[in-house]
């Protein structure tokens, strides 16, 4: 149990929490879409002003500015195009995408009249979105930064240091960039807009993080409970069974027939209580395997259904079952994980196994044909009722003569494999006559590369 | 003279369903409550075949245990003890982990709940192999 508790634990950084990759990938991708619109829409008003307006601006410089934009814009689309990122690659895009931007925004504010540019409201917006991908700390350094840069162009400016670009159309009347007061009210404004909406983007991000590693911590914890839990309770149960198989074989002694018919009950509810216990395990398994965030990653569907054959051929050879395998010898590839496969193909050939009475027989067959793999498992059981088909992949669901024959089992089973089949975008179907047997087919689509592979493989 | 099993597992009701089939069946039983009781036991006793819980101090004490009893470097006799590895968790549980001489030494497998029949069917399996 103390895994599950220093897990819950973890302090969030001194510094705020690091955006995650995906978030990072995310935020950045949504920062180049949105630059697009920012660099031709300074084309498009450079033209607008120019030509419609007759506003008289430096043309050149400005159509520069918007080109250099959308040029730097194409460079950063391309590289985080790539799926295969790391944090650090990634982080580093996001950092010199933000230069960039600074850079050209400091340009075109100058170009469009410094202190008294329609532009400043740019970095406004700049330095929140950077919010979204920057530690608080940085955020507000670069609101800071923002508001020195705009203060230093005004002073520069204003001692003439640097040329001012007047547009006489906006009719500032005199001098509006020398007039002190003027520059004053606009620093104090610009100030405390870019501080305060930077701070609260910041915070909110912040907050959302925190609330994304909570809900992460708590999910690893109930997994890493249902493990420990699952363990304490199965401990006890085979101690306890063990004993009675070896107190019910004679091992201790002659027992007498009523003695012994109590141990036969006895033992009969510790299975019925040891099953329900295995397929808590195996949904919480498989729950864990199906949840949308857990990866998926190409595995072998015949080397998941050997695995899963070696293992059910003990409980088929000890009532008399024969199993019969007719595989493929190619892999077949799917996108899945291999604790899923394993739990498909597991449940299907033990209840294949579990159902089938003694002497009888379990065949599986292994294909693969137009894109997908196609796992057959049949088997001479006592198959499923008609009425109780519709039914048979609901949670605790069991067919009757299931029930009747006293077959352990607790209906779990089934969902899973049907809740992971469809996680992993395959189809399920069951053909049953009651009495005669039962027949699961499983279609899995081939990952999408190795499809030509495999079929050439075929040749 | 008969063949000595040695019992490594810290469950005594484990230990005690073990032992009673096995020594009906006429083996000489020893046995170890933890790794470190074990790997005592083994020099002392030195027993014919060892019976090894997966699941004691640690998840994974019956691992280290076994891969140190079977490592290259360990001695002769010891390496050629053969050892069945008792698991509650190998029927059902999707595994990383399955007999493989190249990262587990053991030499076979018997699920809990222990059925005397298939444990001195294993027994005298891995024995007549030794």
């Amino acid at each position: 149990m103390t895994e599950l508790r220093s897990s819950l634990v973890a302090p969030p950084g001194e510094r705020g929490l690091r955006p995650t990759l995906d978030e990072l990938c995310q935020n950045t991708r949504l920062l180049i879409k949105f630059r697009w619109a920012a660099g031709f829409s300074i084309l498009f008003c450079t033209g607008f002003a120019e030509i419609v307006l007759s506003v008289k601006l430096d043309v050149v410089p400005l159509v520069g500015t918007g080109l250099f934009v959308l040029f730097y814009n194409s460079l950063l689309f391309f590289t985080c195009r790539d799926a295969n990122e790391t944090l650090e690659r990634v982080q580093r895009v996001a950092w010199g995408q933000i230069v960039l931007d600074w850079v050209a925004m400091t340009v075109l504010v100058h170009l469009t009249g410094g202190i008294t540019s329609p532009a400043l409201i740019f970095f406004v917006i700049h330095a929140a979105l950077s919010g979204t991908v920057l530690l608080t700390w940085q955020t507000r350094s670069l609101s800071f930064l923002a508001i020195a840069i705009v203060g230093a162009l005004a002073l520069l400016e204003r001692s003439d240091w640097l040329p001012y670009i007047e547009i006489d159309e906006f009719d500032m009347g005199s001098q509006l960039y020398r007039n002190g007061t003027y520059i004053t009210a606009v620093m104090f404004f610009f100030g405390t807009t870019i501080v305060t909406l930077s701070e609260l983007v910041s915070r909110r991000t912040q907050r959302m993080r925190q609330r994304e590693q909570h809900i992460r911590q708590l999910y690893d914890a109930r997994s890493t409970f249902v493990r420990v839990a699952t363990h304490e309770l199965r401990a006890p149960l085979a101690a306890s069974l063990s004993l009675m198989l070896t107190l019910e074989q004679g091992y201790m002694g002659e027992i007498t027939e009523q003695q012994g018919a109590i141990l036969a009950r006895v033992t009969q509810r510790l299975r019925e209580l040891s099953t329900l216990v295995d397929d808590l395990l195996t949904l919480a398994a498989s729950q864990e395997a199906s949840a949308s965030h857990t990866p998926l990653a190409p595995e072998s569907v015949r080397a998941a259904l050997l695995k899963m054959v070696e293992r059910e051929r003990a409980g088929a050879d000890i009532k008399g079952i024969t199993v019969h395998c007719d595989l493929d010898d190619r892999e077949g590839i799917v996108l899945a994980g291999d604790v899923g496969l394993q739990i498909i193909f597991g449940n299907l050939l033990n209840n294949a196994v579990k159902y089938t009475p003694e002497a009888g027989q379990v065949t599986v067959n292994y294909s693969i044909s137009a894109g997908y793999t196609e796992v057959k498992i049949s088997d001479t059981g006592i198959g499923i009722p008609a009425d109780d088909i519709p039914n048979i992949f609901q949670e605790f669901f069991r067919a009757k003569n299931a029930k009747q024959a006293r077959i352990n089992g607790t209906g779990i089973g089934l969902s899973a494999v049907n809740a992971l089949v469809e996680r992993y975008r395959g189809t399920i179907a069951l053909h049953s006559d009651e009495g005669q047997g039962t027949t699961f087919t499983v279609r899995l689509p081939l990952a999408a590369r190795h499809v030509l592979h495999d079929s050439h493989q075929a040749h | 003279m008969s063949q000595k099993v040695l019992i490594i597992d810290d469950d005594p009701d484990v230990v005690l369903s073990l032992r009673m089939p096995l020594e009906s069946a006429g083996y000489e039983v020893h046995e170890a409550g933890s790794q470190a009781e074990g790997l005592v036991a083994v020099e002392s006793v030195k027993p014919d075949l060892i019976i090894l819980d997966v699941m004691m101090d640690t998840h994974t004490a019956g691992f280290q245990l076994a891969q140190k009893l079977h490592a290259p470097d360990a001695p002769e006799e010891t390496r050629r003890i053969p050892i069945l590895m008792v698991t509650a968790v190998h029927q059902t549980t999707p595994l990383r982990f399955e007999p493989d001489s190249d990262y587990l030494p053991v030499d076979g497998f018997i699920d809990k709940p222990i059925d005397p029949k298939t444990l001195l069917a294993e027994v005298a399996k891995l024995l007549s192999e030794s």
